[in-house]
């Protein structure tokens, strides 16, 4: 019971970051390997905001807390639309390879840049903040208790997913978004906005990126400049899993590698978490090329 | 465009004047590489080793330096990966060291020691336990610090015999270190009577361990045992606290720094580590530690073994009167050194005649000794 609450809060994880992933796939055809990045970024900008709140009215618990995981949406979505405009713009219209590569290496900047310029240890959540959501436990039965922070985890992400939902299908910039992921030209001829689609795309996955970086800092309780990369592969893998571009495609993907990695630690051993996972996607793969929900051909790297 | 052409020529002459100048000049100083991981999850712990060694060799340079000649250090990062350490080990042994202090973590040092080995380098190393080390028959590898099977055999009897612990959990970080003494720790244990219901490995750049967890508290363990380093260490704790589960928690060497504590903070409850002696109660070891502070703030755990392996290296070579590595290893292995650490004497294998693992524990936020 107790692990499948694990395996559920880590598949919404990998679900938030999954969909960064593959709406930038979806509008543009490229893969965002500097995704995994800026959920790192939203690791620390959430520390450290909640750090300048604290020395600024000082430490209030709840208000810091939340106020901190709105700067860091706001901060990430900064750079990803930084990222956006810097990195890939310019490129849209060179051959595919180049903006993969600059993907790459914007990832190696601002890994490198939190590592001078912030710290090469870890650096610790402040418990003050986190140590309500973590310390309370929910029983669940005599030997089974879930903390109220993977509940916290579960709501709020099917909240974002859910918004995100919303925002795709019933809103006019969704609408934008849509029609410059079929077809971008055709777009931009009968007046869509197709800059402002893109760069909202990469403002939307980053902040759930972001949201995510904050749970999971609390969740584990430290961050490393090197956080993002693990995360940033498994999400691809989840990406991809579901079928890349499809948006419910990576929820699924999300979730079936949470569970599968938690079910597989808790009943095999952890040494088989990562191998299970692997092999799901290659039998997925050689079934279903396009991955479980995918309609389009994977032609791009 | 000719002018730039030629102006790069004469930038390469000269550059490349300077690398020989620098190379005829090297001939007067003895160079020692200093190989260990500076960055990374395990970076504190080694940047405090090097600290160490860099006191040694500023008094001995002090003194005169070694056989008329100064003494250099050359060092190197190997970020605590093993194909780091062994480009490091390439790089030092071009760059012409005599002797190379390191490298920390035994994954490092067991791959880099080959290249030392086939270049005629001597090696001592003040970190790295897990026994293959020494158990690969290489002449001129030295370590100046306990091995697992040792280490292992304390905190498994400890946890069998004075926790009274009948059921373990071993969790390790997959690396020559933690697997190794994680694998120690269950001989020993089987051995005692106990049964190891658990044992798992977490690569190393995991930090959600709820799952291991749950499997722990399904498994009826008593105890915890922690193969692997301090960075994973804080965060497993005090999951291990947050989840509910109350059991006494063991692990080696790699935990003992204050990282570990920082994270931990009031969950440090039940730990229990294995180390070296309480070098605050060892007269001979504080005009290190008041050296060592005075410069570098708060010494490592690994700082002494770094100053002590400095020094007997450099006494080894002084009374050899060569830095050839073969005659300077019969030297380390006939004699007995005096050191902060006690009197150090290496046997055949390059081990410690005698190693002496306690067990520590934590009580008001600061590591304590526990009992022998």
């Amino acid at each position: 019971m107790e692990f499948l609450v694990n395996g559920l809060a880590r598949g919404a994880i990998y679900a938030l970051v999954a969909l960064g992933y593959t709406m930038v796939y979806g509008i543009l055809g490229m893969i965002n390997f500097a995704h995994g990045e800026i959920f790192m970024i939203g690791m620390f900008a959430c520390v450290f905001a909640i750090g300048v709140l604290s020395a600024a009215w000082g430490p209030v618990l709840g208000v810091n807390l939340v106020l901190g995981a709105v700067l860091a949406i706001v901060l990430a979505s900064a750079y990803g639309y930084a990222n956006e405009r810097i990195a890939y713009r310019r490129l849209r219209r060179a051959h595919i390879l180049a903006p993969l590569t600059s993907a790459i290496g914007l990832s190696i900047v601002l890994q490198n840049f939190i590592m001078l310029g912030v710290s090469k240890d870890k650096i610790d959540f402040p418990r003050f903040d986190s140590g309500p959501l973590t310390d309370n436990l929910v029983r669940l039965g005599p030997e089974a208790s879930v903390s109220l922070l993977q509940i916290v985890i579960l709501v709020s992400s099917v909240g974002l997913m859910g918004g995100l939902f919303f925002l795709i299908h019933r809103t006019r910039i969704g609408l934008a978004m849509r029609a410059t992921a079929q077809d971008r030209r055709m777009a931009a001829l009968v007046g869509v906005p197709v800059n402002r689609a893109i760069a909202f795309t990469f403002v939307l996955g980053s902040s759930l990126a972001a949201a995510a970086g904050v749970m999971v800092s609390m969740y584990q309780g430290v961050l490393r400049f090197d956080s993002g990369y693990s995360m940033g592969l498994k999400a691809f893998t989840a990406a991809v899993l579901g079928g890349i571009g499809n948006i419910p495609g990576a929820v699924l993907g999300g979730f079936i590698i949470g569970m599968s990695e938690d079910v597989t630690s808790y009943s095999i051993g952890n040494d088989w978490k990562d191998g299970t996972t692997f092999i799901i996607l290659m039998l997925v793969l050689t079934l279903r090329p396009r991955g479980l929900l995918g309609e389009r051909v994977a032609d791009k790297v | 465009m000719k002018s730039i052409r030629s102006a790069v020529g004469l930038l390469y002459w000269a550059a490349l004047a300077c690398v020989l100048g620098a190379c005829q000049k090297s001939e007067s100083v003895i160079k020692i590489g200093l190989a260990g991981v500076q960055t990374g999850s395990d970076g504190q712990i080694g940047t405090t080793m090097f600290y160490g060694s860099q006191i040694a060799l500023d008094e001995w340079n002090a003194k005169g330096g070694l056989l008329g000649k100064k003494i250099a250090f050359v060092s190197r990062d190997d970020e605590g990966k093993p194909n780091q350490a062994v480009a490091v080990a390439q790089e030092l042994v071009s760059e012409g060291v005599v002797a190379v202090i390191g490298h920390f973590n035994s994954g490092c040092t067991i791959p880099a020691s080959e290249i030392y080995q086939q270049s005629g380098i001597l090696q001592i190393t003040p970190g790295s336990t897990n026994p293959q080390v020494t158990e690969r028959g290489i002449r001129t590898l030295f370590r100046i610090v306990g091995r697992d099977d040792q280490q292992g055999v304390v905190a498994a009897t400890y946890a069998r015999n004075t926790l009274k612990a009948s059921k373990i959990a071993v969790l390790h970080n997959k690396t020559a270190y933690g697997q190794g003494l994680g694998e120690e720790v269950r001989k020993t244990f089987e051995k005692l009577g106990g049964e190891v219901v658990l044992f798992s490995g977490i690569s190393g750049e995991e930090m959600d361990f709820r799952a291991t967890l749950s499997a722990v508290r399904s498994s009826g363990a008593q105890a915890v045992f922690w193969g692997g380093m301090y960075g994973q260490a804080g965060p497993l704790l005090v999951q291990l606290r947050d989840s509910g589960l109350n059991l006494p928690f063991l692990s080696g060497d790699g935990t003992i720094v204050q990282e570990f504590l920082n994270t931990a903070g009031a969950k440090a409850t039940g730990v229990y580590l294995t180390f070296g002696p309480d070098f605050e109660k060892i007269p001979a070891a504080q005009g290190f530690l008041e050296k060592y502070r005075a410069r570098f703030g708060p010494e490592g755990p690994y700082s002494i073994y770094g100053y002590e392996a400095a020094n007997v290296l450099f006494k080894a070579i002084e009374e050899a009167g060569t830095t050839e590595s073969a005659k300077v290893a019969d030297v380390l292995r006939s004699r007995t050194f005096d050191t902060s650490l006690g009197p150090v004497a290496f046997d055949e294998k390059g081990d410690l005649r005698t190693a002496n693992y306690i067990i520590w524990t934590v009580r008001n936020g600061k590591f304590v000794t526990e009992a022998p």
